[in-house]
């Protein structure tokens, strides 16, 4: 009896490997192609270097003409107002309701506003 | 100028996605909260909370001397996505599985299960066209991906179609990656807009498009794998995910097929749309554009309706002042087979419906005068002049435009009667459909089927 149960251990364990190593060999590898556009980077560019201080500035408050814009820039010009009273304040609204287009030729007539700029709201 | 730049916590992503897009991923953004932002914006009183405690941080980010980094931002390594990938399984089912499940989890597929894009079934996709793999068939918005005809393959496997249809979906993406469309606006705004895709031709009906019963709903192949193949190509190529830079708010009205069907030439009284374009009646043709969803304005099995009812709920729809004229760009009406039949009846030709659609939904002057816009701080009068300014209004058109703002005028509310495109399909009963793109530009074209391998049309 021991003996027949030693036998059908090791039948069993070689039974065993064998169904490993068929497994490993029956892996299946399926190669598939990348759907995702290649993006060309384009060139960075920095920020513009800070001012010391709001006070004596000229500060631009562009309303991107977006529900609610105008309401939030007016806050932020009264607390301005507050805190900087020596700063202007030049509220210069998108010319058009069109908030999504580009304009590349208004788009730099905001620095000839001032010297600073707030853009909002952003959605 | 030194800027800052306010935005929401919703839409912070999307801004600094947009920032790194254009190599500018040092902007300094402050995100006002969400939730109590938009409920809060129609006052002033109701902000102020909001804008005192977002006050100290918009003032440091004005005077805060910039880091190395935000001066001279490093540059953007380019991601390289030309190498094919291996995905394992213990068998051929569970090796599929994986696929899908690498596909489903990166963001590469549009929430269904996909066709796994092997190289073999590329290249027979690949076959059905004379066009080089390599070619380069435009850059797809938002963020510029470089849409090859190898790319839009991958994509159109992905999607379950027959490599017949491919010369379609590739004339598609030549019309969504024209220089005129506005991709942008379609792909990330939160308008929520839905493509529509026209095919036209003889392909139309080698290919089996539905342009009858259903045709806007799903059993039909090509109709179902020609939208997801563009879905996905534009998913993919343009880089776009939902609330991360595609942010329609609702999600798009036929987010996994767009509105794809065929007009059925046969059961309209005019010649085909593309004939009506200037295309010979052999050619085949797909016109991409983009719509809010469909106005259904008459027809059906059940209620009694007249064609000229329908033409005064065009009306009614399209001449209201509530968002502004130059929010209407282009109108696609849907005429379904029977009301077609009866315009014909009443004598009505293409050219003199687009020309009664285009006099009678004019606006009244006064009515403008007295209305708002639906954007805040300018007029419907500005808006117009502004847009005959900046050259939206087509130079050609402006003089019709300054000549209807004045009093007894009528100001047209599109740019020109071939702005009423006008379509049949639909069941007989059916519907009479309308699509509209109230958007800031344009984005209605179509194109010519080429280069097709497979099918008797389309060369």
């Amino acid at each position: 009896m021991k003996t027949r149960t030693h036998w059908l251990l090791g039948a069993a364990l070689a039974c065993s490997s064998l169904l490993l190593a068929g497994t490993a060999a029956a892996q299946v590898t399926l190669e598939v192609m990348n759907p995702r556009g290649e993006i060309p980077p384009p060139p960075t560019i920095g920020i513009n270097p800070r001012v010391p201080t709001l006070a004596g500035k000229k500060i631009v408050l562009v309303d991107n003409g977006k529900f609610g814009a105008d309401n939030f820039l007016n806050v932020i010009a009264q607390i301005l107002k507050q805190k900087y009273p020596s700063a202007t304040i030049v509220m210069y609204p998108k010319p058009s309701a069109q908030t999504i287009t580009d304009m590349p030729k208004w788009y730099p007539t905001v620095k000839q506003q001032g010297d600073l700029f707030i853009f909002g709201v952003g959605d | 100028m030194p800027g800052v730049y306010f935005t929401t916590t919703e839409f912070l992503d999307d801004a600094e996605s947009a920032a790194k897009d254009r190599g500018m991923p040092g902007i300094r953004m402050i995100a006002l909260p969400a939730d109590t932002y938009y409920r809060s914006r129609s006052t002033q009183q109701e902000l102020q909370p909001i804008a005192a405690a977002a006050f100290d941080q918009m003032v440091d980010d004005l005077v805060r001397p910039l880091t190395a980094e935000e001066a001279k931002p490093s540059q953007i390594q380019k991601q390289h996505e030309n190498t094919n990938i291996q995905v394992t399984g213990k068998d051929y089912q569970d090796a599929y599985q994986n696929v899908n499940d690498l596909f489903l989890d990166s963001r590469w597929a549009d929430g269904l299960p996909i066709v796994p894009p092997t190289p073999a079934l590329v290249k027979a996709m690949l076959a059905a066209t004379t066009r080089s793999p390599d070619e380069v068939v435009g850059q797809v918005a938002p963020k510029n991906g470089t849409a090859t005809v190898e790319k839009i393959a991958v994509n159109s496997v992905m999607a379950g179609a027959k490599p017949e249809y491919f010369p379609v979906i590739l004339a598609a993406m030549d019309g969504f990656v024209d220089k005129h469309f506005d991709l942008t606006h379609v792909q990330a705004s939160t308008g929520s807009f839905t493509p529509v895709v026209i095919v036209n031709g003889p392909l139309a009906k080698e290919l089996d498009f539905n342009s009858g019963i259903g045709m806007l709903g799903h059993g039909w192949r090509a109709n179902s794998t020609v939208g997801r193949a563009l879905r996905l190509s534009l998913l993919n190529i343009g880089q776009t995910w939902p609330a991360v830079n595609d942010m329609a708010l609702t999600g798009r009205f036929e987010a996994y097929t767009f509105f794809t069907f065929a007009e059925d030439e046969a059961k309209s009284p005019w010649e085909p749309y593309h004939v009506s374009l200037g295309y010979k009646p052999e050619d085949s043709t797909v016109t991409v554009a983009t719509s809010g969803t469909p106005l259904v304005l008459g027809g059906g099995a059940v209620a009694p309706w007249t064609a000229q009812g329908i033409l005064d709920t065009v009306v009614a729809r399209t001449s209201n002042v509530v968002f502004g004229w130059v929010h209407s760009q282009t109108y696609i009406l849907v005429l379904h087979p029977d009301c077609a039949y009866e315009l014909g009846k009443l004598g009505y030709t293409r050219k003199s419906l687009q020309a009664w659609l285009y006099e009678h939904t004019s606006i009244p002057y006064e009515k403008l005068l007295a209305a708002t816009s639906g954007f805040g701080h300018a007029s419907e009068i500005d808006e117009i002049n502004q847009s005959i300014a900046d050259g939206r209004i087509r130079p050609d058109r402006a003089q019709i435009f300054k000549d209807a703002l004045k009093p007894g005028g009528k100001v047209p509310i599109v740019q020109s009667p071939d702005d009423f495109h006008i379509v049949v399909a639909g069941g007989s009963p059916g519907y009479t459909l309308l699509f509209s793109y109230p958007g800031p530009n344009w984005a209605h074209e179509t194109k010519k089927i080429t280069g097709a391998t497979l099918t008797k049309a389309g060369h």
